[in-house]
């Protein structure tokens, strides 16, 4: 098993490698951040002064072996537009991140796990078509068409709920709903399917046969063998808990990760968004960890072949 | 302050997303004046209220009128003419120095009273200049001390460079006494009081500089003269504004104004129709009808001090040949653009300079009028089989870029030229020199009100025009010389409109397209009027309810 893990935790560590040395080629490469900081009226000596002052007169090499240097000392530079060490800027924003996607995440567990369990054990009937026309609406509305409906409906018509800012909790109810309701329909469509999929296996059958009693049936085979998929969409939620609320934040105003991502990527503020990239990254692999760890727990199957070389 | 909330019910919607109204004015207590919201789609680009950094349309929103004033002015409400602001009078003593009376009595931020010393540290090499060199100087640097900037307090590499540009000759400014300041220039120079009164020679308070631990914390919060002090700056969220009560100019009509950044246009109008913002700016003009349908807001605001361009490169094969770039000129109907793509509400301007140059404008100048026959024509004298020539793109940097594309594509497209669009991300895909550089898009702004800010400085010999290689004209830089150098009124007005001449119909550089805008929202319920420019005017008596 340690094995097992250390051998996905090198992959992880290549793939956050990787990640970050594609966003430094591919920033370089489609545009001078002289020019689009300073803007189509500035003036020649300006864009020089700014390219030399920031290391863009090297070569795209000698910049990155400049950056990669920097970043074994722990650096991992400094905003163009602000002055300020980059990791400042982004820590200072992962708050008011976490503060929509955790309890968005919440929301889509604690509605889209149930949902569909519900309509899995009611498969045909009227709950289980509502359950999943509402998942179908869920997941197809994209989010900056929900997020824009809402205010819509609570802050426009009914003066209930502010439309955007960061002034007070108030002002997360409209963005939480927004992300929480996607992803609880996404949850609750993958939760079902899994669910019939055991269902309808000969094991279930088998312990029906047996007389065990139904609720003992699901709660002790069918959820446990239905977990795997659902665990690993939790997985990915809580990967891009970072850098999921892009279009929430932007359409509601908040000044999160992701609105900071959008800025800096326009603005090519080389060192921060290589700085969100990394820790993007680097949440999302080690999410990806921790659910391979739990399939081990979930399907003793996978442990014992991690246990004879993961065959 | 404890801020209450009020509601009152504005007016009915009249279709859409029109509803019942509810604007909310805070009302501080102990202090009737209402504090006001106003949402942006960017507060500072770069993250920072140091005029000389934040070269942008968008700062010029946050700083002018409430936050950095000149020695000269603008007067935002009537015409953009020059006014008196922190200098009550000047005078020139020769071509190369002007002299001004400071207005005394005039208070910062921190409570000090401005006087020469703060207007000589203004313009120094420790806030301004650092080491950069006027252009035409030729001695004295030997002799000159120029100071190391103390740890933390170095100057951005932008900001000599956009000192320099808005004073390239600049040599010295001297203290004459408590309140009489002189600035002396290297060359003999019409522009001097043009450049006091433009976007950057803003006053700010040396003690409040020196008492900043750096460079960043100063430009985050400026000390300066303005009607209203920064109370907290949270870049790319919020800017907080309060009145400075000790404003020379009167007390300040509003308590508090919060600038906020709402980048997306729906939300900027949700807000506002909720009562959440009392101002919503950056409106495209294809919003303004569906605001104005709801009976209690009204959308201000018009054309601004920046013109939109189509720009050639005349060492495109086909484009060598002036007749072609003529035709260009000749294809577009410029007010079909202005009506159907802005409802009516900007203008085609009468070429690249505005009414507030007063005595240097050519008032009998026009643009090259619509002729597709005239067009047609210059196309087959100048033998043109139907070549591709590129027009990079990109998408909609300017409000209505794509459309504007679209349009002039078809309108070339009329007259015989085969015009193919290549939609770029960003501007240095634009401004590659390669053999596919030929049309693309631009605007040039004029910061004071002479020739030389924008014809000269965008396509003369050191504009980006020139500087990037895709036009140049040997009598056009003469005539920028002249225009740069000569002290004599009728000399430069003959060298503008000969400039003109060579760069609008001649040997065309650019043709001007239409005469760009800015639309801001409001209840109607507020009483308050939008200037000519980007600038929000919030002083005693451009405010009420």
């Amino acid at each position: 098993m340690i094995r097992y893990l250390l051998g996905r935790a090198a992959r992880a560590l290549l793939t956050v490698a990787l990640v970050v040395t594609f966003a430094f080629v591919v920033l370089r490469m489609s545009a001078d951040p002289a020019l689009v900081i300073l803007g189509p009226e500035a003036s020649p000596e300006m864009i020089v002064a700014f390219r030399k002052a920031w290391g863009l007169d090297e070569s795209i090499f000698v910049q990155y072996l400049d950056w990669f240097r920097a970043i074994l000392r722990g650096d991992l530079g400094i905003s163009m537009r602000d002055g300020r060490p980059a990791i400042e800027l982004v820590a200072e924003r992962i708050p008011a991140t976490l503060a929509l996607t955790i309890p968005a995440l919440m929301i889509k567990i604690g509605i889209g796990i149930p949902a569909g369990i519900w309509a899995s054990l009611h498969r045909g009937t009227m709950v289980d078509r509502a359950v999943m026309g509402l998942a179908v609406a869920g997941f197809t509305v994209p989010s900056f068409v929900l997020g824009l409906t809402l205010v819509l409906i609570f802050s426009v018509w009914l003066g209930w709920l502010p439309s955007g800012g960061q002034d007070n909790w108030v002002h997360a109810v409209l963005p939480i709903v927004t992300m929480g309701v996607g992803g609880a329909a996404i949850l609750a469509r993958f939760t079902r399917s899994a669910m019939l999929e055991v269902l309808g296996q000969p094991f279930i059958r088998t312990a029906s046969a047996k007389g065990v009693p139904w609720g003992r049936v699901i709660r002790g085979h069918a959820l446990p063998n239905a977990a795997i998929p659902t665990v690993t969409m939790v997985g990915f939620m809580v990967g891009t808990l970072m850098a999921g609320a892009v279009v929430v934040e932007s359409v509601f105003s908040w000044p999160g990760v992701g609105r900071l991502l959008v800025v800096a990527v326009s603005h090519r503020d080389l060192a921060v968004v290589q700085c969100i990239l990394l820790v993007v990254a680097a949440t999302m692999v080690t999410s990806n960890l921790v659910v391979d760890f739990l399939y081990g727990f979930l399907d003793p199957r996978l442990r014992s072949g991690a246990r004879t070389g993961g065959h | 302050m404890i801020d209450i909330s009020r509601r009152a019910l504005i007016g009915t919607a009249a279709a859409g997303a029109g509803s019942l109204v509810l604007p909310r004015f805070a009302i501080a207590q102990g202090d009737a004046r209402p504090s006001i919201t106003v949402a942006v789609q960017k507060i500072s680009n770069s993250n920072t209220l140091d005029v000389l950094r934040e070269q942008s349309n968008v700062g010029e929103r946050v700083f002018f009128s409430s936050l950095w004033e000149g020695l000269i002015g603008r007067d935002w409400l009537n015409g953009l003419k020059k006014v008196p602001l922190l200098a009550t009078a000047w005078r020139r003593i020769d071509a190369q120095t002007v002299e001004l009376d400071l207005r005394p009595g005039v208070k910062f931020h921190d409570g000090s009273e401005m006087t020469a010393e703060d207007v000589v540290f203004t313009f120094s090499r420790e806030r301004m200049f650092a080491e950069t060199e006027a252009k035409n100087r030729s001695t004295l640097k030997a002799f000159e001390k120029i100071p190391t900037p103390k740890p933390g307090k170095e100057l951005p590499v932008e900001v000599p460079a956009a000192a320099r540009r808005a004073w390239p000759d600049l040599i010295r400014v001297a203290a004459s006494g408590k309140y009489t300041v002189r600035f002396v220039n290297a060359t003999p120079d019409v522009t001097l009081e043009g450049r006091l009164s433009r976007y950057g020679s803003d006053i700010m308070s040396r003690k409040g500089w020196e008492e900043s631990a750096s460079y960043l914390d100063w430009a985050r919060k400026p000390i300066t003269t303005g009607p209203y002090k920064v109370v907290e700056f949270k870049p790319d969220t919020h800017l907080i504004l309060e009145a400075h009560d000790d404003y020379w100019g009167g007390r300040p009509p509003l308590k508090r104004i919060r600038f906020v950044e709402v980048p997306e246009v729906a939300s900027r109008i949700n807000g506002l129709l909720s009562g959440q913002y009392q101002f919503a700016c950056d409106i495209p003009p294809d919003q303004i009808v569906g605001i104005e349908k709801n009976a209690g807001f009204e959308v201000q605001g018009g054309t601004i001090l920046n013109h939109r361009l189509t720009v050639f490169d005349k060492n495109h094969p086909v484009l060598a040949n002036t007749l072609v770039r003529r035709a260009f000129t000749h294809a577009i109907d410029r007010q079909a653009i202005v009506d159907s793509l802005w409802a009516g509400r900007t203008l085609v301007p009468k070429g690249l300079q505005w009414i507030y140059y007063d005595d240097m404008f050519v008032s009998d100048w026009e643009v090259p009028k619509f002729d597709p026959k005239l067009a047609a024509d210059l196309l087959k004298q100048a033998g043109y089989k139907g070549e591709p020539i590129p027009y990079r793109l990109l998408n909609n940097y300017y409000t209505n870029q794509v459309a504007t594309a679209q349009i002039l594509v078809e309108m070339w497209k009329s007259v015989g030229l085969n015009v193919q669009i290549e939609t770029k991300e960003n501007w240095t895909q634009i401004m590659e020199r390669s053999p596919t550089r030929a049309v693309r898009d631009w605007s040039n702004s004029a910061p004071f009100n002479d020739p030389v800010s924008s014809i000269v400085a965008q396509h003369g010999p050191n504009g980006q025009q020139q500087q990037i290689g895709e036009w140049t004209n040997a009598e056009a830089n003469q005539m920028a010389e002249i225009l740069e150098t000569s002290t004599d009124h009728e000399t430069r007005k003959k060298a503008f409109r000969r400039m003109l001449e060579i760069c609008e119909r001649e040997d065309p550089a650019y043709t001007v397209l239409h005469q760009n805008a800015t639309f801001t929202a409001k209840p109607k319920s507020i009483k308050w009027k939008a200037a000519p420019a980007f600038a929000m005017d919030f002083r005693a008596g451009n405010f009420a309810l």
